[in-house]
């Protein structure tokens, strides 16, 4: 597997984030994910969405319950759109959670209370270590191999279509 | 080699339909899925992702069911556009479909045989869980899952660690299910049990019938649970066997199986209980309420629209009339239940008091229908199981939620009301 290793500038959300309001066109009918992308989480940090997409994408740093109640893909979707490369929470909303791997946007759970906004942070996914500017290594419980391959792949369709035997081994 | 650590019901479940020996909490397996359901919300997005993939890959489709329930009937042209899209889809990979009308997906797979104890079934709506009434491990899936589904007839799953709680006791008469799960809403809080699966048992799980038992798993969704499983009974069995599903596989958990934590609640002194305005773990007993006001009654949804719940309202509201001022609605959770509604005259009983019926659907839960809207500053009593702001369209009003014996009592005195305060006597099993 490769060893891959996301680094980018944190962008900080609170707790109980829900993405069907706040990432997803459910109460915007009619638009679609690349408008949800222009305003996405601006209720709850405002210019947020302007803020990640000037950066050019970045890392999202979050409280508990990220995806709270999220039934949508469509959330990552949008976050893709945003070029969002990571998300850390200390839990996901488990619907969330499995539509982050199902299309390939890595997901940590670890505890988040030390982050600050603009860090920049480099992370091993497969070693499961977070490098913080001041020279600081924060470890996490890498994700299971097979999640990992999943989300190396770009998704669950992707690695479906390459491993119809389903072969994580491969 | 040790001997192997005792299992839950959904380790073994998961462990059964990945061929395996036995799996843990925590490991990534990959499981064959035996029914995999797409509702109308979702059904876009599964026809993009199917899409996707190749059309000849689509080899699994004759375990997969369709439904139109969260637009019905279809509100507006798009919604229209997404049932023909299922038809077209429904006809070319034939798949089963559920049109407008039939019901509620939790509602028509168990009631259409597409499902028995022992299996592994998935479907695109957080209620999914529902199954476990039934012994089965039931969850919430996106469009990728299903496409991955129809095309390979497997799915992978991240084994979920396992609570026990044990319902000791027996509820009071005008106390049913919804009031143990919004009680639990209160303890644990929302998603409070996320990625989990619940097994709950004890004495009051056996008394309940299968309706209740729907309540108690259906509503763990709220709680964040990945599923919420009962053991199977007779009772169980002979449903399942009315209702023309496979021949029962019942899983029990062994006796140390592992569980994160074991709890407890002898139902025997619970009071009926309701959700306040606007967040559904901000649960009180009635007998907490001073006189709130109602002016919209709910009966129907995926937690509560089934023949008991219509029965409590009926059994209320016979040869009455509702509160001056007061407006209520009830939408049958299918066609089958709304026939048989009829044929006992509930209908009948409901619609003289002064209510409204409504096509099977999910219509009553959330306000996409457009057609059930509060008014402003309005508050509405649901057996729903969600009432944030704006759920009903309208972020103005506010939704409570409680049992349909609770929503039919608040209907008749226009204020919310313990059901046992305007009807006594055992009215459990008559």
């Amino acid at each position: 597997m490769s060893n891959r290793l996301i680094q980018g500038k944190t962008f900080l959300l609170g707790d109980d984030v829900n993405t069907d309001i706040n990432c997803s066109s459910k109460y915007l009918p009619g638009k679609d994910s690349e408008f949800v992308s222009t305003v996405a989480f601006d209720k709850l940090v405002p210019g947020f969405a302007q803020n990640i997409n000037s950066n050019g994408g970045g890392i999202i740093v979050a409280g508990k319950h990220f995806g709270i109640n999220s039934s949508r893909e469509q959330a990552i979707h949008v976050l893709h759109i945003m070029k969002v490369q990571c998300i850390l929470a200390p839990s996901f909303g488990r619907q969330f959670f499995r539509n982050a791997i199902n299309n390939g946007l890595p997901i940590i759970e670890c505890d988040t209370s030390n982050f600050k906004a603009g860090q920049e942070l480099s992370i091993d996914l497969n070693q499961g270590a977070i490098s913080i500017p001041s020279g600081e290594t924060i470890s996490f419980t890498p994700l299971p191999k097979e999640i990992l391959k999943i989300i190396e792949l770009g998704g669950l369709l992707n690695f479906i279509t390459k491993h119809p035997d389903w072969n994580f081994a491969a | 080699m040790g001997k192997i650590m005792g299992k839950t019901i959904s380790e073994k479940i998961l462990a059964k339909h990945a061929k395996k020996e036995s799996v843990s909490a925590g490991e990534v397996v990959v499981c064959d899925v035996d029914f995999a359901m797409v509702t109308d919300t979702r059904a876009s997005n599964t026809i993009k992702m199917m899409n996707k993939l190749e059309k000849s890959a689509l080899k699994f489709t004759q375990n997969t069911a369709l439904v139109l329930d969260h637009y019905s009937p279809p509100p507006h042209p798009e919604a229209a556009e997404i049932h023909q899209k299922m038809r077209q889809f429904s006809d070319q990979a034939n798949t089963h479909l559920y049109d407008i009308g039939d019901g509620i997906c939790h509602q028509v797979l168990p009631e259409g045989g597409h499902l028995t104890s022992g299996d592994l079934v998935v479907g695109t709506d957080t209620h999914s869980v529902t199954y476990g009434a039934f012994n089965a491990f039931g969850t919430g899936i996106e469009g990728s899952d299903v496409a991955t589904v129809m095309a390979s007839g497997k799915l992978w799953f991240r084994v979920p660690e396992s609570v026990k709680i044990d319902l000791s006791g027996e509820l009071q008469p005008g106390v049913w299910a919804k009031d143990i799960t919004l009680y639990m809403l209160g303890k644990y809080k929302a998603e409070g049990l996320n990625y989990l699966a619940i097994e709950y048992g004890g004495t009051a799980v056996t008394k309940m019938d299968i309706d209740d038992r729907m309540t108690l798993c259906n509503h763990a969704a709220e709680l964040g649970a990945k599923a919420a499983i009962l053991e199977a009974d007779q009772k169980t069995i002979d449903w399942l066997s009315q209702h023309g599903a496979k021949t029962p596989q019942p899983v029990f958990a062994d006796q140390d199986a592992h569980y994160l934590f074991k709890d407890h609640l002898n139902v025997s002194e619970l009071a009926p209980q309701v959700a306040r305005k606007h967040h559904v773990d901000d649960v009180v007993g009635t007998d907490q309420i001073d006189r709130q006001a109602i002016q919209f009654a709910l009966i129907g949804t995926c937690t509560n629209g089934r023949l008991d719940d219509i029965r409590q309202a009926a059994h209320i509201l016979k040869g009455k009339k509702l509160a001056k001022g007061v407006r209520m609605i009830v939408t049958p959770a299918s066609r089958q239940i709304y026939l048989a509604a009829l044929r006992e005259g509930l209908i009948e009983i409901l619609t003289s008091a002064g209510a409204s019926f409504e096509a099977a659907g999910c219509g009553t839960c959330v306000g996409i229908t457009n057609h059930l809207v509060p008014g402003d500053s309005e508050t509405v009593i649901s057996t729903a199981n969600r009432n944030f702001k704006g759920r009903l369209s309208n972020d103005a009003a506010d939704i409570w939620l409680g049992s349909a014996a609770t929503v039919a009592a608040s209907a008749l005195t226009g204020f919310i009301t313990d059901p046992r305060q305007v009807v006594g006597g055992t009215w459990r099993n008559v």
